[in-house]
């Protein structure tokens, strides 16, 4: 098997005495969509702040395209060629659509020219290339997101990481934004995306883990993992498991 | 015209000064550092700038250099030891560094004057040789609110965390703040000095927190603009109302309270905000969004064909290695 894209050895995320991530294992090979299922609470996005760096870790190792990275500051890993969202949208709100994305590359070393074409891109491929001079806070909450999506793919990089992408919007908007992961994998894009929401996650991903209590429950293919009785028990509890 | 600027050359003058002394902490704020050490800055170059000409014998020019670049190096280095506070505290921090230099001001014994300060250090400033200067801080600082540089500063602001994870260094840009913020205050205090011919440890105080605070908040911290604009207001303000000398300190204070809860942004934010709402406004009608029932996310992704980009302008990185289909 090739070197894995991604890679994350025993990772630990502790605050105190709560183990907010305890000992995860991942390995994701390029070009595919991973997803971690989990219920609120589980540490899903603790483990993507872990591995963005953005939260320090206890313990482990993450590895990118085969090296380490797990002493390098949070800013450097942006320049790996890790693009993430977040569960909130944050965008800048005195700055148009178009500046939010352009944002997304300015740390880049290609050049203007490029960028703009490929922010010219990106913004056709999320739908908002025809509102790019209207500031974030004049649009609905699926078009904010959108906009973050455009952000977050503009630098081109080799992995994306989302923050339960679809939190909060309606069912059309999940499936444009279900629709532009599909076609990002068509592009080459590894995505790992973190998220509750079964359906969606079924749909879209290659792979799949489940996290409860900080800890991985399962892993396989996703109808596999949603059919895993701890899974079942994570996400409705004992008894409703019988009864289900 | 002429005669106009000759009688107000004084007013002009200060109009300057204050604004490089209240850039020097509007360049921290500008990346959410809440830092006043550019007024501490301020004093240790006009002190500086004071001692060159009066002890060291030196040029206006070189006596003002020194005492900026000084104050950027002290800065810079305050900036290392207290960078990790941020807020109130860092505020606290920063202004406890400011009365620290006029404690050591008045300490100074024969090289500070003690508490009688420093006279006689009358340098060959001209209103014009000012402006330059101040026009070179504000080119400058223009620069860094336009373009890729401007986007990443505004976001070290507003969002720490979202700039660390796009590849921005927070603290690297923290860290120049606090360098320039010295320089900028270095600057301010010795051409200051040099004008008045005197700098006592009075003049290096409290009050230069609050003045260049006022004039941030009332004009808005988001730029230089709105540090030129409150300059403005707080140094012709008791010209235009002669009644407001008496009561400086209390028109002070009732402004920066109505500027702080109608105007957060100052009065630069409402400007903007006009500008953007007309500008949002005109693109909306031009992208056909004239109301709640188009909404642009109308647009769909699913209905709509690829863009030219995908498996075109823009090549596939690498064909995916496992697809669902294949799964």
């Amino acid at each position: 098997m090739s070197t894995p894209l991604l890679e994350v050895r025993d990772l630990a995320v502790h605050f105190g005495g709560v183990k907010a991530v305890d000992g995860i294992s991942l390995s994701l090979q390029e070009g595919s969509i991973y997803g971690v299922l989990g219920p609120n609470g589980s540490g899903k996005s603790t483990l993507l702040g872990a591995i963005t760096r953005l939260t320090p870790a206890t313990r482990g190792d993450i590895l990118f395209e085969g090296r380490s990275y797990a002493n390098v500051s949070a800013s450097r890993v942006h320049h790996l060629g890790v693009g993430r969202t977040f569960q909130t949208v944050r965008l800048l709100e005195d700055r148009t659509v178009r500046d939010n994305v352009l944002l997304g590359a300015d740390t880049t070393r290609k050049s203007r020219a490029e960028i703009a074409e490929r922010a010219d891109y990106v913004m056709e491929l999320v739908r908002i290339h025809t509102i790019q001079k209207v500031r974030p806070s004049e649009l609905s909450y699926g078009m904010q997101r959108r906009v973050e999506f455009a952000r977050a793919i503009v630098s081109d990089p080799k992995i994306l990481l989302l923050d339960e992408p679809t939190a909060g919007m309606n069912t059309n908007e999940r499936q444009e934004i279900t629709a532009v992961m599909r076609l990002l994998q068509t592009e080459g894009l590894t995505q790992f995306i973190i998220e509750h929401d079964v359906a969606m996650m079924v749909d879209v991903c290659d792979y799949m883990y489940a996290m409860n209590f900080g800890k991985l429950i399962a892993e396989g293919k996703p109808d596999e993992v949603v059919r895993d009785e701890l899974v079942q028990e994570a996400y409705l509890g004992k008894r409703a498991k019988k009864h289900a | 015209m002429i005669d106009w600027y000759n009688s107000n050359s004084v007013l002009l003058q200060t109009t300057l000064t204050t604004l490089l002394l209240a850039l020097s902490i509007q360049v921290s704020m500008r990346v959410g550092v809440f830092s006043f050490a550019g007024i501490g800055a301020f004093g240790i170059g006009g002190y500086l700038a004071a001692i060159g000409m009066t002890k060291w014998q030196l040029e206006t020019i070189p006596a003002i250099a020194i005492g900026a670049l000084a104050g950027a190096v002290v800065v810079f280095l305050l900036g290392l030891l207290i960078g990790k506070l941020t807020g109130l505290y860092l505020g606290m921090a920063t202004i406890a560094f400011t009365l620290i230099v006029a404690v050591l001001a008045i300490n100074g014994g024969e090289l500070t004057g003690g508490a009688s300060g420093i006279f006689g250090a009358l340098g060959d400033i001209t209103l014009e040789g000012v402006a330059l200067v101040v026009l070179v801080v504000v080119a400058l600082l223009t620069f860094t609110e336009l373009g890729s540089l401007g986007r990443q500063l505004d976001t070290v602001r507003e969002d720490p965390e979202l700039a660390n994870s796009l590849g921005i260094s927070v603290t690297r840009y923290r860290r120049i703040s606090f360098a320039v913020s010295g320089l900028i205050g270095g600057l301010a205090g010795g051409i200051t000095t040099l004008t008045r011919s005197t700098i006592t440890p009075e003049e290096v105080n409290f009050h230069l927190v609050v003045l260049a605070l006022t004039v941030i908040v009332v004009g808005g911290s988001g730029s230089w603009v709105g540090a030129l604009i409150g300059s403005i207001i707080f140094v012709w303000l008791p010209t235009w109302l002669d009644f407001v000398s008496e009561w400086e300190e209390l028109i002070y204070g009732v402004l920066v309270t109505l500027a702080a809860i109608f105007l957060p942004k100052g009065i630069l934010g409402v400007i903007r905000d006009l500008i953007h709402r007309w500008q949002s406004s005109r693109a909306k009608k031009a992208a056909g969004v004239i109301g709640p029932d188009q909404d642009p996310h109308s647009i769909s992704i699913a209905e709509t064909a690829l863009p030219a980009g995908v498996g075109g302008r823009t090549p596939n990185r690498r064909p995916a290695s496992t697809t669902k289909e294949e799964s």
